[in-house]
C-alpha cells in the first residue's frame, strides 16, 4: 500500500505516542467491513490545526464509510480515533460533536419551514422549565453567525433564504454543534455538488476565512476544487489509503491515477477512437416546433440513425425539460415529435416507449431504478410491457436470458440476475438502467447526464457502450453538464438558452470539434 | 425451468440474509407450530378432524380470500380498508338476488361484479382524484356497510336453494368445496403475483412509481387493478360465505379487516410495499385462524381475545417493516 505516500513534516510527529502531538484529529488503522465487503482497510490519517484536507476517491472507495466513522454514525471494527491526542470513541454524532467533529451533509440538512436560529439550535434548544427561550436563542444565534462573518438573518424562515444562504447556515450549524471544542473539525461531504458557481465561490471564501478557527476535511468528486481549496490530499482506493500528498505536488492527473490505479491521462472520450467517423443513417427522430409552457421552445431538430446529438446549456436553460418532453414525461403544449416518420402529438411516456424512445433520467436513484428489486426485474421492466401474448403470463425464461445477456454485454458486476440493485456500485447501477432499454432494443435513447456520479472507469465503459450502440444504428440525444464529455461524444451539439436553441446545431464531427469556450460563449 | 425460475425469483430476492430475515421468514411457521402444540395440550377437541375442518379450515377460507384481496393493494404501497364491507355488500346482494329475484346461479357473477365495481370505484377515486387510498377506502368501508345494511332491512335475510348451496357446502373426496375454492384462488393469486405483468408492476409500483412510469407503463391503470381484484376476491368471499349458511345478516364480514391486514403483514408483505406476496399470506391466515379457534376452545374471554389479536397485529407489523427502506415513520 501507500507506494505513493509522500513523507511530509507532519509524519514526523506520528512517532510521538498518543498525547502531546499537535494534530487536532488523528485516526489510526481504521478497518471496517460490512458482512463480506471490506469497506475500509487499515486507514490512517492525521489533520493539523488549521489545515484544509482534501479527501478523494472513486465511488465505493470508502469515503462515506470513513466520514460515518469519524462522526460516530458507524463504529470501526479496528483502529482508534484521537482528538488533540486523546483517544476517543464515538457511539453517535452527538458525542462526535462534543469533541468538535461535525459533518455538513451533501444534501442540505435543514428544515425549511423553521427559522434560521431554530435550525441552528435544533436538538439542542435552550429551555427553561420546558419552555423554549426563543429570544435568548435568537440573540445568541445572530451573534454567533455574525462572529463567523456569515451574513444571514437568523430570524428569517429558511425557505426565504437563497440557496447560498442555506449553505452558509449549514456551515454555521456545523460550527455551532461543535462549539464546545476549541478547534472544531468540520467535514464537508461534497458540499459543492448542489451549488452553482457563485455559491461555490462563497463557500470557498468562507472556508478560507475560517481556516484559522477550524480544521476542514473536504470530500469531493471535483478534483479541480480539491486542488484549489486544500493544503493536503488523501486518496482512498478500495478502502485503503493509497496516497497522501501535499496539494502543491498534486495534479488532476496524479490524483486520478491514484484513484483509478492506472493512467487516464486522456479522458476516454477524447481518445481518437471515440471521435472516429460514424456512418449516419436515415432520420430517426424529428422534433418540430415543440413547446412546453414557458420553459421550452419552440425547438426544432432532427437526429439520424447512429448519431449522437448533444444538448448543452446552463442550469435553467430548459435542456432537462426538453429531455423530459422527448420522454413524454412532460406533455408538449405545441408542436410535435416524429419517430421513424410517425408523427405524435402530445405523446405520453407509454406512447414514446411504444414508438421506440427510451429515457435515462439524471437521478437514477429516484427515477431510474427499483433499488430493492433484482437486476432482472429492473432490466426487464420495459420489456415486460410487450409480454402479454396469447397466454397472459410473463416469459420468465426470456427475461432471464435478456438479463444475463445484458449483464455480459455491459459487464455489470453483480452476484447474479437475482441480486438486488441496491447492493451494486453507482456505475453498475447506471448500467442496469441502460440495460433496460438494451433488452428492449430501443432505437432512440434520451440520456440526461448519463455519467453523473459514476467513477472514471464506469464512465469509460458507458462511453464505449454509446459508441457500440450508435454503430448498430441507435440514435442518442445526449444531454450533459460536462462540456468535454458532450463535445467528445457528439456528432452535433445544440446549445440551449432560455428554452430555445441558440442558432443551428454546431457540427462536432471529428476534426471540427468546438472548444469548451465556443460553447460557453453561446450558453451565456 | 419455469418453476425453478419462480422459486428462484421468490427466494433470491435477498442474497444476504440477516437475523431479521430469518425471523420474518420462519416466524409465522414457528408461531403456527407453537400454537398448534399449545392448543392440542390445552384442549382435547382441538386436534379432532371435526374441529380442524369444520371450524379452523372453513373459517380460515373467508379470512384467506379477504387477506389475499388486501395483499395486492398493500404490495403497491396503498391499502384497501373497505374489504369487509365489500364482503357484506356482495353477500347481501347474493341472498337478495336468489331469494327475491329468483336468479339462481346468475346471482353469483352479478354479486362478484358488484364487488369489482366497488373496487373499481375505490381505485378510480384513489388514482384519478389522488385521494390517499386509506382515506378513500375508509370512506367506502362505511358507505358500503350502510348500503348493505339498508338492503337487509336491518335483520338477517335468508334463501332456500339447496342446489346452489352445494357450491360452497358440498365436498369432493371428503374435502369441503369451500376449502377447495380457497386453495384454487390462493394458487391463482400466486400466479398473478409472480407470473403476470400485473403482479410485476404491483411490486414495482410499491417501490417507486416514477421508475415504472418512465419505463413506459400505464401507471394509473395498474394502480386501479389491485382494487378491482380486491373487489373480485371479496365478492367471492361474500358469495361463498352466504351460500354456506344460506343467509346474510347485517353483520356478515364485520371484524375481518383487522385480522386480514395482520395476516398479510405476518406473511411478509410489508406495509411499505414492494416486498412479500400472496404466497405467504396463507401462513398469517392460519396463525390467526388457529389462534381464534384455540382461544374459543379454551374458553378465553372474547374481550381478552380482542386484546390478544390487537397485540399480534402490532407485533407483526413491528417485525415486518423494512427499516432499511424508510428513514422516518409518520
Amino acid at each position: 500500500m501507500a507506494s505513493q505516500t509522500h513523507t511530509n513534516a507532519t509524519n514526523v510527529d506520528q512517532s510521538d505516542p498518543a498525547g502531546g502531538d499537535d494534530h487536532s484529529f488523528r485516526v489510526e488503522g481504521i478497518s471496517k467491513s460490512f458482512r463480506h465487503v471490506q469497506a475500509l482497510k487499515d486507514v490512517s490519517l492525521a489533520v493539523d490545526h488549521g489545515e484544509v484536507i482534501g479527501l478523494v476517491g472513486e465511488n465505493g472507495a470508502g469515503k462515506s464509510t470513513l466520514l460515518n466513522i469519524l462522526t460516530g454514525v458507524l463504529q470501526a471494527d479496528e483502529g482508534q480515533l484521537f482528538v488533540d491526542g486523546e483517544a476517543v470513541t464515538f457511539t453517535n454524532p452527538r458525542e462526535a460533536a462534543d469533541y468538535g467533529v461535525s459533518l455538513v451533509h451533501q444534501e442540505q440538512d435543514i428544515i425549511k419551514t423553521m427559522r434560521g436560529y431554530e435550525n441552528l439550535y435544533l436538538g439542542r434548544e435552550i429551555e427553561r422549565l420546558g419552555v423554549l427561550e426563543k429570544e435568548t436563542m435568537r440573540k445568541e444565534a445572530q451573534a454567533f453567525v455574525d462572529d463567523l462573518g456569515i451574513n444571514i438573518d437568523v430570524d428569517e424562515r429558511v425557505r426565504n433564504y437563497s440557496f447560498n444562504e442555506r449553505q452558509m447556515l449549514e456551515i454555521a450549524k456545523a460550527f455551532h454543534v461543535s462549539q464546545k471544542s476549541e478547534n472544531p473539525v468540520i467535514l464537508l461531504d461534497e458540499p459543492t455538488a448542489a451549488l452553482e458557481e457563485s455559491g461555490r465561490q462563497i463557500l470557498f471564501d468562507l472556508v478560507n476565512d475560517l481556516r484559522d478557527r477550524a480544521t476542514f476535511v473536504f470530500v469531493s468528486h471535483e478534483l479541480d476544487e480539491v486542488l484549489e481549496i486544500s493544503d493536503r490530499i488523501y486518496v482512498l482506493k478500495d478502502g485503503e489509503r493509497v496516497a497522501d500528498m501535499a496539494t502543491a505536488d498534486a495534479t488532476t492527473d496524479s490524483l486520478q491515477k491514484a484513484m483509478v490505479g492506472r493512467e487516464t491521462a486522456d479522458e476516454y472520450y477524447q481518445v481518437p477512437d471515440q471521435q472516429r467517423e460514424t456512418d449516419l443513417g436515415e432520420t430517426a427522430l424529428t422534433v418540430d416546433g415543440a413547446v412546453y409552457g414557458d420553459t421550452v421552445g419552440p425547438v426544432s431538430f432532427s437526429v439520424r440513425e447512429g448519431e449522437i446529438f448533444g444538448i448543452v446549456g446552463v442550469e435553467g436553460s430548459g435542456k432537462q425539460q426538453l429531455g423530459r418532453l422527448l420522454a413524454g414525461d412532460l406533455v408538449i403544449t405545441q408542436g410535435s415529435v416524429s419517430v421513424d416518420g410517425t408523427t405524435l402529438e402530445s405523446p405520453t411516456v407509454s406512447e414514446m416507449v411504444d414508438a421506440g424512445v427510451g429515457y435515462i433520467p439524471k437521478d437514477r436513484k429516484s427515477e431510474g431504478l427499483l433499488l430493492y428489486q433484482s437486476v432482472l426485474v429492473n432490466t426487464s421492466l420495459a420489456m415486460v410491457r410487450d409480454m402479454n401474448g396469447n397466454v397472459p403470463l410473463l416469459d420468465l425464461d426470456a427475461e432471464k436470458e435478456a438479463t444475463i445477456d445484458a449483464i455480459e454485454e455491459l459487464s455489470i458486476k453483480t452476484p447474479g440476475p437475482n441480486a438486488l440493485v441496491h447492493g451494486l456500485s453507482g456505475g453498475n447501477q447506471q448500467k442496469v438502467v441502460i440495460a433496460r432499454w438494451l433488452a428492449q432494443e430501443t432505437p432512440i435513447l434520451v440520456m440526461d447526464n448519463v455519467t453523473r456520479g459514476i467513477d472514471v472507469g464506469a464512465k469509460e465503459e458507458v462511453y464505449r457502450l454509446c459508441r457500440e450502440l450508435t454503430d448498430k444504428g441507435v440514435s442518442i440525444v445526449f444531454i450533459g453538464d460536462e462540456l468535454p464529455e458532450v463535445i467528445g461524444m457528439s456528432n452535433r451539439i445544440a446549445v440551449m438558452a432560455n428554452g430555445e436553441f441558440v442558432g443551428d446545431a454546431i457540427d462536432a464531427s471529428p476534426g471540427n470539434k468546438p472548444t469548451e469556450q465556443d460553447l460557453i460563449q453561446e450558453m451565456i | 425451468m419455469s418453476t425453478s425460475s419462480i422459486s428462484e425469483w421468490i427466494t433470491d430476492q435477498r442474497e444476504q440474509r440477516t437475523l431479521k430475515d430469518w425471523i420474518q421468514d420462519l416466524g409465522p411457521f414457528v408461531m403456527l407450530f407453537g400454537l398448534i402444540i399449545t392448543f392440542s395440550f390445552a384442549s382435547d377437541r382441538f386436534l379432532t378432524e371435526g374441529n380442524l375442518i369444520d371450524n379452523v379450515a372453513k373459517n380460515a377460507v373467508t379470512l384467506l380470500l379477504v387477506a389475499l384481496a388486501g395483499t395486492f393493494p398493500i404490495l403497491q404501497q396503498s391499502i384497501d380498508l373497505s374489504v369487509e364491507s365489500m364482503v357484506l355488500l356482495t353477500g347481501v346482494v347474493t341472498v337478495v338476488l336468489i331469494s327475491e329475484f329468483g336468479l339462481g346461479l346468475l346471482a353469483i357473477p352479478i354479486a362478484i361484479g358488484v364487488g369489482m365495481l366497488a373496487g373499481l370505484f375505490n381505485g378510480i377515486i384513489f388514482t384519478k382524484l389522488k385521494v390517499p387510498s386509506f382515506l378513500v377506502t375508509l370512506g367506502t368501508l362505511s358507505v358500503m356497510a350502510g348500503v348493505g345494511k339498508i338492503i337487509t332491512g336491518g335483520s338477517t335475510i335468508t334463501f332456500r336453494n339447496p342446489a346452489i348451496r352445494t357450491i360452497s357446502n358440498g365436498e369432493v373426496l371428503g374435502i369441503p368445496n369451500l376449502v377447495l375454492w380457497g386453495l384454487l384462488i390462493y394458487v391463482g393469486t400466486i400466479v398473478l403475483a409472480f407470473r403476470t405483468k400485473f403482479g410485476r408492476y404491483c411490486f414495482a409500483l410499491g417501490e417507486n412509481e416514477r421508475v415504472v412510469e418512465l419505463a413506459g407503463a400505464k401507471v394509473d391503470r395498474y394502480k386501479i387493478y389491485p382494487f378491482v381484484l380486491s373487489g373480485l376476491l371479496c365478492g367471492t368471499a361474500g358469495v361463498l360465505l352466504t351460500l354456506r349458511i344460506s343467509s346474510a345478516s347485517p353483520n356478515i364480514g364485520s371484524g375481518l379487516m383487522l385480522p386480514s391486514i395482520a395476516a398479510i403483514v405476518m406473511g411478509g408483505t410489508a406495509l411499505t410495499g414492494g416486498v412479500g406476496g400472496p404466497h405467504r399470506t396463507i401462513l398469517g391466515v392460519l396463525v390467526i385462524a388457529v389462534l381464534n379457534n384455540g382461544m374459543n376452545l379454551t374458553g378465553i374471554d372474547s374481550f381478552i381475545q380482542e386484546i390478544i389479536l390487537g397485540l399480534v397485529v402490532v407485533g407483526a407489523v413491528a417485525l415486518s417493516i423494512d427499516r432499511e427502506k424508510i428513514d422516518v415513520v409518520k
